[in-house]
């Protein structure tokens, strides 16, 4: 039983359709969007999934925290199936989420009212609300806006709040869906920051969902999907380095890995496994015989 | 920029009646109200008049802004006086009769107090939302509500009805503006033309403006599933609304003038 306590979040053979139904409630068209999914993520991980638009992994995440009940299969999180409507909202505080649109999922019209909303919904006493809403605020580096109004903030910003009001319910595992795709670059660094502080001080469980490469590169460990199905799961300088698989199915890999196999392709030695500039810059310098600066 | 507007007209401050719990304002406000059609003369209704008109020195608000508050009901007072000017029938002599227009002197005295009615019944329904945040508003107001819960009515779905729409005011005036801006880039002209034709140029707007609103309300419950929430029951809050001696002191100084108020109508 070891086995349940370590990992947070564990699928088995998981599988989930979308069905449209005629008036009289029969089936005309199902879709199969994930395809025997087996998964185990650790306490304390932070993966990274990737994947193509429509290849099943937001549809993933949403059954990370009973949103969506698999037609096959089984999730458990803590060792609790995801199906089991007594425990859902041990679930739900257990596994937090952070949907994309930043304005979509703050409800109150001041800042600290939304991140108690979460605690309100548990029926934690005030003071104890108090408290932890102060504490998630600080953490997001938000403290000093709790009494501005959601709009008057800047995407980042929002984006953070809204990480604020999911770790004020204090899960162990927070699974964020493309948190950063409707962001400028600035937001996109600020929330990046967030997470990683969250997963190294708190250890906090992240799966991060995103199409951005050089953030996925930045993970323990990266879950790469197509049609449904996983089909590589490696950390991030291994997946990276099989450029062609990764083209095949319309992803790209970061900048500098890129780089580095085009020049590899040109004959010239450099390792395939780079996925930072200073990694690759090194590399470089080291072509040229000199040293670091 | 559209964004810039404020909701409800609230204006922070520190006074008295802003620190007041605001289920007391709301009761106090209906009895302010109440008072208002009890007063029968002129006495009683320039003491009404002058308790709001202090309370507006006490919540520090300015003049300006209260009469900002009048600026749209300045027909209905002005269609109200001319009405009750023209078609009271006094005793003893008109003191104009030309043509179709007879005015006679009680005409001029219930039109003016009508007007000095309708302008201290704005003045004083203003003052709750220019000291009272509209999210504390909707807290009272689900507070004061909660009795007839007993009775079936969604109270806890009201309020928190009314504290999505409030956040969600700016968000769609924003998409409206950007909306208007991409149909205009595209050749639509929606300020040109008849009535007609401008109300047929808000189509391309409002289709847009309605399926977006349709995605954000379906994504903002799965939100908020997804932060456990489950209708009223068992929930708590972040703000508590207490009463405090403030509250029951005013509460008093209301009733007083209220009082004042009815047994003026008797003396004089």
């Amino acid at each position: 039983m070891i086995g349940d306590i370590v990992n947070i979040i564990e699928t088995k053979d998981l599988e989930f359709e979308y069905q449209t139904l005629d008036d009289d409630g029969k089936v005309i068209e199902s879709n199969k969007v994930l395809k025997g999914i087996n998964l185990t993520i650790p306490k304390g991980q932070f993966v990274a999934v990737l994947g193509h638009n429509g290849c099943g992994k937001s549809t993933l995440a949403k059954h990370f925290n009973g949103i969506l009940v698999g037609s096959k299969g089984k999730v458990f999180v803590n060792g609790i199936d995801t199906a089991d409507d007594d425990k859902i909202y041990d679930v739900r505080q257990n596994v937090g989420m952070v949907f994309q649109n930043p304005d979509n999922q703050l409800v109150a019209t001041i800042v600290e009212e939304d991140v108690a909303f979460a605690l309100e919904n548990l029926g934690v006493p005030p003071k104890e609300i108090r408290r932890r809403v102060d504490e998630a605020l600080n953490t997001v580096d938000m403290y000093k806006y709790r009494e501005h109004s959601p709009h008057q903030l800047s995407g980042g910003q929002k984006q953070r709040i809204a990480i604020a009001g999911v770790i004020a319910m204090e899960p162990d595992c927070i699974v964020l869906d493309e948190p950063t795709a409707m962001l400028d670059p600035k937001g996109r660094k600020e929330v990046m920051a967030t997470i990683k502080k969250l997963n190294r001080e708190k250890g906090i469980t992240i799966v991060f969902i995103t199409h951005y490469m050089e953030e996925a590169a930045q993970a323990e460990r990266v879950i790469v999907m197509d049609k449904g199905r996983v089909i590589m799961d490696d950390e991030p300088k291994k997946i990276f380095s099989r450029v062609e698989e990764l083209k095949a199915v319309g992803l790209d890999v970061p900048q500098v890995t890129e780089l580095c196999y085009e020049l590899r392709k040109e004959g010239i030695d450099i390792p395939q496994d780079i996925i930072t500039e200073q990694d690759c810059m090194e590399h470089i310098l080291k072509l040229f015989g000199k040293d670091v600066l | 920029m559209l964004k810039d507007i404020t909701i409800g007209q609230y204006f922070p401050g520190n006074s008295i009646i802003h620190r007041m719990d605001s289920r007391f304002k709301i009761v106090l406000d209906i009895i302010y109200v109440i008072m208002l059609f009890v007063a029968q003369n002129f006495m009683g209704l320039a003491v009404a008049a002058i308790f709001i008109f202090m309370a507006y020195g006490v919540a520090n608000i300015k003049f300006r802004l209260m009469l900002k508050s009048l600026k749209p009901i300045v027909p209905i007072v002005i269609f109200t006086a001319v009405l009750n000017l023209f078609f009271i029938k006094g005793e003893g002599n008109p003191l104009v009769d030309w043509w179709i227009f007879t005015i006679y002197w009680e005409g001029i005295e219930t039109s003016l107090f009508m007007m000095i009615r309708i302008i201290c019944l704005i003045v004083g329904m203003s003052l709750l939302t220019y000291t009272t945040s509209p999210i504390i508003l909707t807290d009272a107001i689900e507070s004061l509500l909660s009795p007839l819960k007993k009775l079936h009515f969604p109270v806890h779905e009201l309020a928190m009805m009314m504290t999505i729409a409030l956040r969600f005011i700016p968000t769609l005036i924003e998409e409206t503006d950007k909306i208007m801006m991409a149909q205009k880039a595209r050749g639509a002209s929606l300020d040109t033309g008849g009535l007609m034709k401008k109300a047929k140029a808000l189509v391309p707007i409002l289709i847009p403006l309605f399926v977006s609103a349709f995605k954000r309300a379906n994504e903002l419950a799965m939100a908020m599933e997804c932060r456990c929430y489950r209708g009223g029951e068992g929930r708590t809050r972040l703000r508590q609304l207490k009463a405090s001696p403030i509250d029951f002191a005013v509460t008093a100084l209301v009733l007083t003038v209220f009082g004042f108020v009815i047994v003026n109508n008797f003396i004089f």
